[in-house]
């Protein structure tokens, strides 16, 4: 009897296989971007950007300023909506629905896709009151109180506030008010988490506090993060985004691009393309 | 060209490796002529001169230890800092590799010999001592083509190392000689694995360049 030797492509396999995890994150698309564009008042700011963003995975933009990181990000949950004379060309689908169909409502997509920002901003309330609102406003009443510590609890702030939960949230140090954000964020019960730079205003500790809680989160969530700091989206990031500036030929102006998207360790170890080599390295300017 | 601090450090370690290389070679070419001589004296020496070749190889890990630690080089600066570490090794070992040589040489010294196979031997030797040029020059010009031809030159003293076993057994029955034989069966051994140590060097060429590992030949066929 011939035993016949499959013949096997790994290249080729490595092209087409799926970007999944050992721990089976990264399965299924979240977001899945088409040729978007995206101009204020009729100047570009970011072109030709073609993109997926998988579920459980922490997918990280990175690219000097003025690349349009912040802006695409904003796509992701319709922040562009609320800039006046900002227009968004192409197609998000998100979970294979067009976010910006005319049936879509955006509150609702904020809810699902929350957002922490870079300076943490807790209102002028109470701690638990900070947690409680969105619920509060989005008629989630049932249970209020086990939400407010569950939701202090993934966000790893439980421990540091349980005692005070009705003081001021403007007494807490800069890092627990941007872990108060998170919390703030989870408390709605979203899909996805974007960051924009979470942890640029935070010391080193509070930083490495927040990344340990990206590990944390990304099992029940998915994660978008923009960040400055190359080396944080190296250490959380399972897929990284390069964003560069395009200087237009005719003179006309500059506008972001995505220069390369692809597993972190890849971006990190082996860029493709030179100019992701040369920003990874420092080598720019 | 930013982060100029950075890429001097870069250039300065690269530097001391081409510089381990040549005073690895030194150490080759001397265990070669003294077995090529039975010059006792110049054994010595090759012995002595191992301590140069193990301070260059700590230094360049202190290098790597400091880059690593300040500088979190990564993509091609960190495959050069990783690829230079493991050359560094390779090379301390063919220095190794020649004070082997050159022990067997005096403890052979008073022993009598066989021209042909010193010359079979000094053939190898120069082979190898060519090829660990040619690695180290790979290395230095980023040329996976230069690199990859050491595989047929790795070949060639294969072989060469297969005669000799050969030859030596055949004298197997020469009363005098067996001793002789066997100890130049190791040294074979010594000049054999120097040839490899060049083809592993010629490996992080390929590494560096391409960002994959690839093992010119597996040792396992």
């Amino acid at each position: 009897m011939s035993v016949t030797t499959p013949q096997i492509d790994s290249a080729r396999i490595a092209e087409v296989a799926q970007p999944i995890t050992e721990d089976g994150r990264g399965r299924e698309t979240v977001f899945d971007v088409d040729d978007l564009a995206v101009s204020y008042s009729g100047n570009v700011a970011l072109t030709d950007v073609t993109m997926d963003v998988r579920k459980n995975f922490v997918t990280a933009f990175i690219g000097p300023s003025g690349c349009g990181k912040s802006t695409f990000i904003r796509c992701f949950n319709r922040m562009n909506d609320l800039v006046p004379g900002a227009k968004v060309h192409g197609q998000v689908l998100y979970h294979g629905r067009d976010l910006y169909g005319s049936s879509v409502d955006p509150v609702e997509v904020r809810r699902r896709i929350g957002m922490v920002f870079q300076k943490p901003n807790p209102f002028p309330k109470s701690i638990y009151d900070n947690i409680a609102f969105g619920p509060r406003v989005l008629g989630m009443k049932q249970g209020l109180s086990d939400r407010v510590e569950q939701s202090l609890r993934q966000a790893a702030l439980w421990d540091e506030v349980k005692d005070r939960l009705k003081d001021n949230a403007l007494g807490l140090s800069g890092g627990q008010q941007q872990r108060l954000c998170i919390a703030r964020a989870i408390a709605v019960e979203p899909d996805v988490i974007l960051m924009d730079e979470p942890a640029s205003a935070l010391d080193p500790i509070s930083t490495s506090r927040i990344e340990d809680l990206i590990h944390e989160l990304k099992q029940e969530f998915t994660i978008v993060i923009v960040t400055h700091n190359m080396q944080q989206a190296a250490r959380v990031a399972d897929m990284t985004a390069f964003f560069s500036v395009d200087v237009r030929e005719d003179g006309s102006g500059r506008h972001g691009i995505l220069v390369e998207y692809a597993p972190t360790t890849k971006i990190f170890t082996n860029p493709a393309d030179k100019r992701t080599e040369d920003y990874v390295t420092g080598r720019f300017g | 060209m930013a982060r100029v601090e950075f890429q001097h450090s870069l250039d300065a370690l690269e530097a001391s490796l081409q510089e381990q290389g040549q005073v690895v070679l030194r150490a080759v070419r001397g265990a070669v002529n003294a077995m090529q001589t039975q010059d006792v004296e110049l054994c010595d020496e090759v012995i002595a001169f191992d301590d140069e070749i193990d301070i260059r190889y700590h230094r360049i890990e202190r290098s790597i230890e400091e880059i690593l630690a300040q500088q979190s080089p990564v993509a091609t600066d960190l495959r050069l800092v990783l690829a230079v570490l493991h050359n560094s090794i390779h090379l301390e070992r063919i220095g190794d590799q020649s004070v082997t040589v050159a022990k067997l040489t005096k403890l052979s010294a008073d022993l009598e010999t066989r021209h042909d196979l010193v010359e079979g031997l000094t053939d190898m030797g120069d082979r190898a001592e060519e090829m660990v040029r040619i690695a180290l020059d790979s290395f230095a010009r980023r040329d996976i083509e230069q690199a990859q031809e050491l595989v047929d030159l790795d070949e060639l003293i294969d072989r060469t190392n297969r005669r000799v076993v050969d030859q030596v057994l055949q004298m197997a029955a020469a009363p005098g000689q067996q001793e002789w034989g066997m100890r130049m069966i190791v040294v074979a051994r010594c000049i054999e694995r120097i040839g490899d140590n060049a083809v592993d060097i010629g490996e992080q060429t390929a590494f560096l360049v391409t960002g994959e590992f690839t093992e010119f030949t597996d040792a396992s066929h």
